[in-house]
């Protein structure tokens, strides 16, 4: 047992800040809904972050910290899905940025119109199919993701892999939403901390409260906890661990975002404030795979297959 | 980051399983029913414990000078993990192992380790720890409980209240007042039988003879009971409270009481409802988290890293895993607590003082806003 990185893993986070770092990310000068950073998403493909998981002496835990890390920032980029999805495939059938959908091809997707391939997990197979912009209609939404839907299938490559592929897409679908929201959580506790040591009110600071510290002290534990419960399911790669680890994050979603958007007042509903581009990712992520039922039921299922 | 048991571990944990399946006795799960503090339990504790440590596992994380082997801080919670998942063999006596051994190794007179912890390795005495009193509970410097200076020790009055284990210890960790404010606390090692101590039980939904009042009208303590220095009390107790906080595995006899009511809901037939297993899926995810939260306590601890506000955390977390396995299944099978399954109603009876032993969970949220989020104080 070890929570601290290891040389290697030290090393990859060192040098990720220092990508970060070179490139600045700053909040967004304007009000958005969504901040999607293409120059952030295009560096971390040429840098080779994205696709450690398939590297001898490397794990989808090492991809793991990545994602976490980059989720973090204020401004997203397509890493969850390639760095802990994308290495279940053949690397010569899929290309980045990557979205992926439940069902049918044609729902809304987060990083589809940036997307070059779309994982479809249907009941018995998985589609890979490959996609360009001009075939994606954005959508627009309060989430602080890019979402689009594609118009149609006709005339798109699609590649189909069999049944062992659903399970595996499945786990590691659960796995990198359980991570990202991991550094989601974080961010949008960072954030609020800031806000309530400096923000005063009644003539003193909201965080001397004991009803705000209540509440950020709880959702300081729920962020450790969906952090450690995560990292573990990246370590194991057990698919029973990465359902725990996103059911627990799904299920504390509605609480942890309400609290902090509380302790924010009417300045935590403008866009100005940039908490929502967190806090829109963490509840976009709530509704995925069914929600926290579907991965608290999956969990259960695959928990207790054998308990009699 | 490895978040696996070494080999070492594995056997080590293997051992102490067989261990606990071969000494612990077929009605073992009837004595468990009952609470740490009751007699039935402190009975078994004096025997079992023996047995313990015959096999080198009541105190193998205390150092060799003091009868222990050295052992790693992960065995030790390994050993925990096991025991408590177990419904807590040792009844009272975790308490000794855990944090009043380990606080009189660094505290007390070389004196006072020969007269106290032979006993306690040899797994056959009973502290109570005195400690809440009326007035002072979470706010336990307020405690009131006065220790007089008189020629060759103190003269104890007062009284403490909802103390585990009174009923049949044979000494008491008590902290009492010699002056004002966290200096004028003293800790006094009071035998139990001295002349001017009165106990009685308190009635509770935890279970008989667990809680109970202290009386001390005029108890004479010798000052060579007296442990450390006068206005040192705080640092040891604040010690003290460190061990005890994440010292119990809370969550893992909670585990155990979930997979055997799965168990049970499978063989019923009711597994399949969805609501029932969307809830036990996030009452596992709650337990588990609590699990991963502990686990990073320890292996500060295991580093040599110095007690850090995590804990507090970790401490609140495992209150949520606990309380959220008993609703499940209080919610789900009432029948437990309506005499099908005395270990429901076990489980439940240490469920709800997970909360408030040792710390309230609000104390653990105050402490984690001040030193783990930096939050200003009034």
């Amino acid at each position: 047992m070890n929570f601290e990185p290891d040389d290697n893993q030290a090393a990859i986070l060192d040098g990720l800040e220092q990508l970060i770092t070179a490139q600045k990310i700053e909040p967004p000068k304007h009000p958005t809904f969504v901040a999607f950073s293409e120059t952030l998403d295009a560096e971390l493909a040429a840098s080779g972050f994205l696709d450690i998981a398939r590297e001898e002496g490397f794990s989808p835990l090492d991809a793991a910290l990545i994602v976490e890390r980059i989720a973090r920032l204020p401004r997203c980029a397509e890493v969850a899905a390639s760095a802990l999805i994308g290495p279940l495939f053949p690397i010569d059938a899929l290309q980045r940025p990557v979205a992926v959908l439940r069902g049918s091809p044609l729902g809304a997707a987060r990083f589809l119109p940036q997307a070059r391939s779309l994982i479809v997990v249907e009941d018995e197979n998985v589609s890979l199919i490959s996609v360009t912009p001009d075939r994606v209609v954005p959508v627009e939404s309060l989430f602080a993701y890019p979402y689009g839907r594609l118009a149609s299938v006709e005339g798109l490559a699609v590649q189909r892999f069999s049944r062992d592929m659903v399970a595996a897409v499945l786990r590691r679908w659960r796995l990198s939403m359980a991570v990202e929201a991991a550094g989601l959580m974080q961010a949008a506790l960072d954030t609020v901390l800031e806000h309530v040591k400096t923000r005063k009110q009644f003539g003193r600071a909201l965080g001397s409260f004991q009803a705000v510290q209540h509440r950020l002290a709880t959702a300081a534990s729920t962020t450790n906890a969906t952090k450690w419960l995560a990292l573990r399911a990246a370590w194991s790669d057990e698919e029973a661990d990465c359902a725990m680890a996103a059911t627990y994050a799904q299920d504390a979603i509605p609480l942890f975002t309400y609290d902090l958007h509380q302790f924010c007042g009417a300045m935590g509903l403008t866009l100005e404030f940039p908490l929502h581009l967190w806090t829109y990712r963490l509840k976009a992520l709530l509704g995925e795979l069914g929600g926290s039922g579907g991965q608290a039921r999956a969990a259960a299922d695959l928990t207790w297959a054998d308990a009699a | 980051m490895e978040f696996g048991w070494n080999e070492d571990e594995v056997r080590y944990r293997d051992r102490i399983r067989k261990v606990l399946d071969e000494s612990l006795p077929s009605d073992w799960n009837e004595i468990a029913t009952h609470g740490p503090g009751s007699k039935p339990q402190t009975e078994f504790s004096k025997s079992f414990c023996k047995i313990l440590a015959k096999e080198g596992m009541l105190i193998p994380h205390w150092p060799s000078a003091f009868g222990g082997e050295d052992g790693k801080p992960w065995d030790h919670f390994i050993l925990g993990e096991e025991i408590w998942a177990a419904g807590e063999p040792r009844g009272p006596q975790y308490m000794n192992v855990n944090w009043i051994g380990p606080v009189m190794m660094r505290y007390a007179t070389p004196e006072q380790q020969n007269r106290y912890l032979p006993d306690i390795v040899a797994g056959n005495v009973i502290w109570c720890q005195g400690f809440s009193e009326p007035s002072a509970g979470s706010d336990l410097a307020s405690l009131q409980t006065r220790a007089e200076k008189v020629d060759g020790g103190y003269v104890v009055n007062g009284a403490k209240v909802w103390t585990s284990y009174a009923g049949l210890a044979d000494h008491c960790f008590l902290l009492a007042r010699t002056g004002a404010g966290k200096s004028g606390i003293v800790i006094l090692l009071v035998p139990m039988t001295s002349k001017g101590i009165q106990v009685k039980e308190i009635d509770a939904l935890i279970g008989e003879g667990d809680i109970h009042e202290l009386f001390f009208d005029d108890v004479f303590v010798p000052e060579e009971n007296r442990l450390g220095a006068e206005g040192q009390a705080w640092e040891i107790i604040s010690y003290a409270l460190q061990n005890e906080r994440i010292g119990i595995p809370r969550y893992a006899f909670a585990r155990r009481i979930l997979n055997r009511a799965i168990a049970k809901l499978k063989a019923d037939g009711r597994f399949d409802d969805p609501v029932i297993k969307d809830r036990a899926g996030r009452v596992l995810a709650k337990c588990e988290a609590a699990r991963m939260m502990v686990y990073r306590v320890v292996d500060e601890r295991a580093k040599g890293a110095p007690p850090s506000a995590f804990g507090n955390l970790a401490r609140f977390s495992v209150v949520q895993a606990d309380h959220a396995v008993s609703d499940f299944m209080l919610e789900y099978m009432p029948e437990g607590m309506l005499g099908d399954d005395p270990m429901q109603q076990a489980h439940h009876q240490r469920a709800i003082a997970a909360g408030i032993a040792s710390g309230a969970a609000e104390i653990q949220l105050n402490l984690a806003a001040r030193r783990f989020l930096d939050l200003p104080s009034e």
